[in-house]
């Protein structure tokens, strides 16, 4: 396979390499970092990349916020909006309107490039939620959350805490009709909590609602503490990966204690590089192709205006779901009334988050499980979890639909009312379901041993003289173990590996190499056979 | 048929060989730069006429043919209203009759449902003969008088069918003019809770739907507010001047084709509708490509 050329070519662009880091060297002294840097394995399974989606989307927010905030205004004040035919949006001219909405039509109208850097940046929000929402499965699914990594669970929860809670404050800085609903609902949340909300809205507020301080102290909050927020806890995030290494999945050759993959340099570095491109590209093509806000059909915000079917941000539709499926209960207690948006709006995201936070300590309560993992579990080999991780999706599917219930209804020509009681049942119906369900489907593949989605691997059909058949590939022995980590992951080529790394340093596992010694785990293995609190 | 099959599976099962894994990339990237350039259309708003209310015998001898034959069985004899809870239609006026026939909300099939906008039963010529058959029953009535059924008429003058002032476009504009501004203002003071910042309708409560703005005439817009068609409330001439009927019917016209800066407007549905949009197209694509590239070792 190596011909001549190929591999004068190879020690050729090592020898650039050799320069470039002797260069560096020279001045740093940092070659034993770099080189075991480049050299750092990173395993290969596509899911692994989605976190790194929301990475990279968050550099394209970094890059088009800073271009928006060099147009944005952010001030309340008032001010005439006086287009020039061709510079502006006819329709609005002469209206009165916030400084901050007027800065942001001038954005969207006046700015060169303005508006598909606007648009690309509210796209880029929409799919770093997304990619942020799936990490955070794949990481749960797989147990990946397991010792030692319970801290990192915690910052990533942190980064989403954060980006959550920074996606919201740029909704709300257009000051359109749309963010000012928003703010409306969450200072009324605000102001339900019990004792403190009232004085705690007037003081985010500086005053009554609306008020003339709230825009620029959310642009701070939107310009610098979130975004330093996310940058101070995605590196401790990245730290304590490269700390802790990858996560992988069990397979032919993986152990406890080594990793095997694609090295940073120069493979995986190309991997990555392809990703970057492709998420500009699509957003991109998002930004340029998908109007999203479109600001001036909303108009400018007054108190006492309100557009039908105004919803938030999806990511954040699940909270709104939470307000308006509530029922209309009230409390008194001590002589206080506990105002109800109080129930929805903050017990139960503080409850969600809790239960969140908390999981890595009540996995280890469920599973009596205290020991060390690096290898992944499979969905199926823990239902108990699956299930919980199902129903908590179904959960967040129900309030989300219940955000849209203004639009459900009309495409589902069903009275509001009644969607609304489907709605509020399917909190508690729709998560144990679905958590039955896949409680059932992880115990049906554990049996057969299938993937659920693709083809089983292997799979040549050999017909003997005698007219017996059997498969080759069977050999490597999922039928016959059922512990069946052998097919938890994606047939690899082989040959994609040059070596198994050892990125321990214990040098343990280079003879492991491409043996495919089985190994069973202990831990694993007694998560299969051993107690399952669900009762099965 | 195969090569797709084959396409699909590399997608979801990963490569079997190494290939250049930057000619995928670069070209998402490049259709990415076209699509930053790609800007979209601005929209013009057109201007409806009026429908003069025709006091021709003939035509109004035609009107009560077509009553008789499409509207009696449920509005009585000359509009004096149905047992089965119809409304009789003696003051009803042009305004309603040119509204309900016009968006095909009448006749209706079943009397318990919201009148919704249908295509129209009835073609123009027959439109003007009912209106002006409609429009004649006060006259007719009080030269063949009939006992009324249900409750005794509460708007003595019932609206004629209004005239929409032109939008100001230039300085050769007549006065009287309205301006799309205007109509905004007063759009979101008054439609926009129910209707929809852009006229995409919504929904209230019992069932009962807000329907979308985007085909509805210049003449219905400002019909509905004058005539109030159940659900929705009557903006009679002390809450709205008629130039204000003819800034927001106006601003609705707008709305039909609004200016779509930024590409393909996911009909002004909200949020949601985006996040639907990011989620399966942008994120959808996104994790193909983690797919296609993360598996190779």
């Amino acid at each position: 396979m190596s011909t001549t050329e190929e591999r004068l070519a190879a020690e050729k662009r090592m020898k650039y390499e050799r320069v470039g880091l002797d260069a560096v060297d020279d001045r740093l002294g940092s070659s034993g970092f770099i080189q075991k840097a480049l050299d750092k394995i990173f395993p290969d399974h596509w899911s692994f990349m989605v976190g790194e989606i929301a990475m990279y989307c968050f550099v394209v927010l970094l890059i088009t916020g800073v271009y928006l905030a060099l147009y944005y205004v952010p001030s309340a004040a008032d001010v005439v909006y006086h287009p020039t035919p061709g510079h502006g949006y006819m329709p609005l001219a002469g209206q009165h309107m916030s400084e901050a909405y007027q800065s942001v039509l001038n954005i969207s109208f006046n700015v060169r490039a303005g508006l598909v850097m606007r648009q690309m940046h509210h796209w880029a929000a929409v799919v770093f939620m997304a990619a942020i929402a799936f990490h955070l499965c794949r990481i749960f699914f797989t147990g990946a959350f397991r010792r030692p990594r319970e801290t990192n669970w915690v910052i990533g929860l942190l980064l989403l805490l954060s980006v959550m809670l920074e996606g919201f404050s740029g909704y709300s800085l257009p000051d359109d009709l749309l963010s000012g609903t928003g703010l409306r609902v969450v200072f009324s949340i605000v102001e339900s909590i019990p004792f403190i909300g009232t004085w705690l809205a007037f003081d985010l507020w500086g005053s009554q609602f609306p008020g003339s301080s709230l825009i620029p102290r959310l642009f701070v909050v939107h310009e610098f503490l979130f975004p330093l927020a996310i940058i101070g806890l995605l590196t401790a995030h990245l730290m304590l990966i490269w700390r802790q290494k990858h996560t992988d999945f069990p397979g032919p050759g993986k152990t406890e204690t080594n990793i095997r993959g694609s090295r940073l340099w120069p493979q995986y570095a190309i991997k990555s590089g392809a990703l970057l491109m492709i998420i500009f590209g699509v957003l991109g093509a998002l930004g340029g192709l998908f109007q999203i806000n479109a600001i001036w059909l909303y108009g400018p915000y007054n108190p006492y205006t309100v557009s039908a079917g105004a919803q938030p941000d999806w990511y954040v539709g699940w909270l709104d779901g939470s307000v308006r499926l509530w029922p209309h209960w009230e409390f008194r207690s001590f002589g206080h009334e506990i105002a109800n948006p109080f129930f929805p709006g903050v017990l139960v995201p503080g409850i969600v988050f809790t239960i969140m936070f908390a999981w890595p300590q009540i996995d280890r309560l469920i599973y009596k499980d205290h020991v060390a993992h690096n290898l992944l579990d499979r969905p199926r080999d823990k239902p108990f979890r699956t299930a919980v991780g199902v129903g908590a999706l179904a959960f967040f599917t129900d309030l989300t639909f219940a955000s849209g219930t203004d639009l459900l209804g009309n495409d589902l020509h069903m009275p509001f009312e009644r969607l609304i009681e489907i709605l509020q049942y399917g909190v508690f119906v729709a998560p144990l379901v679905a958590g039955a369900i896949a409680y059932k489907t992880c115990q049906a593949l554990q049996r057969t041993d299938a993937h659920p989605i693709m083809k089983p691997v292997g799979g040549i059909l050999i017909r003997t003289a005698d007219g017996a058949y059997h498969t080759l590939g069977d050999e490597h022995g999922a039928h016959g173990d059922h512990d069946g980590h052998g097919h938890a992951v994606d047939d690899h080529d082989g040959n994609g590996h040059a070596a198994a790394h050892d990125d321990d340093g214990n040098g343990s596992a280079d003879g492991n190499g491409h043996a495919a010694e089985e190994v069973d785990e202990p831990a694993a293995g007694a998560a299969i056979s051993g107690p399952d609190p669900s009762g099965s | 048929m195969t090569r797709t099959l084959k396409l699909l599976r590399r997608v979801l099962r990963g490569p079997a060989s190494r290939r250049r894994i930057l000619a995928g990339p670069a070209a998402v990237m490049a259709l990415g730069v076209a699509a930053f350039a790609f800007m979209a259309v601005t929209g013009t708003a057109a201007q409806g006429a009026n429908a003069p209310v025709s006091t021709n015998a003939s035509d109004i001898a035609a009107g009560e043919q077509l009553f008789a034959a499409h509207c009696q069985s449920c509005h009585g004899v000359n509009g004096v209203g149905g047992t089965n809870g119809s409304p009789e239609l003696i003051d009803a006026g042009a305004a309603a009759a040119d509204f309900y026939i016009t968006t095909g909300r009448m006749p209706l099939n079943a009397t318990n449902n919201q009148a919704l906008r249908h295509h129209s039963y009835f073609n123009a010529t027959q439109t003007r003969d009912l209106v002006a058959y409609i429009a004649d029953l006060p006259a007719i009535n009080s030269a063949h008088p009939l006992p009324r059924v249900g409750e005794e008429a509460f708007n003595p003058t019932s609206p004629g069918i209004p005239t929409v002032a032109p939008l100001c476009t230039g300085p050769g504009t007549p006065s009287g003019c309205v301006t799309l501004s205007d109509g905004q203002r007063y759009y979101s003071l008054n439609c926009a809770q129910c209707h929809q910042a852009a006229g995409a309708g919504g929904m209230l409560s019992k069932g009962d739907i807000v329907p979308s703005l985007h085909n509805a005439s210049l003449t219905q817009v400002a019909e509905a507010m004058r005539v109030g068609p159940s659900p929705m409330p009557v903006f009679g001439t002390g809450q709205l001047s008629a130039k204000q009927v003819s800034a927001i019917a106006q601003y609705v016209q707008y709305l039909h084709n609004p200016n779509n800066r930024g590409g393909l407007g996911i009909s002004h549905f909200g949020p949601i509708a985006e996040g639907f949009v990011g989620i399966v197209i942008g994120f959808g694509v996104l994790m193909l490509a983690s797919r296609l590239i993360g598996n190779r070792g």
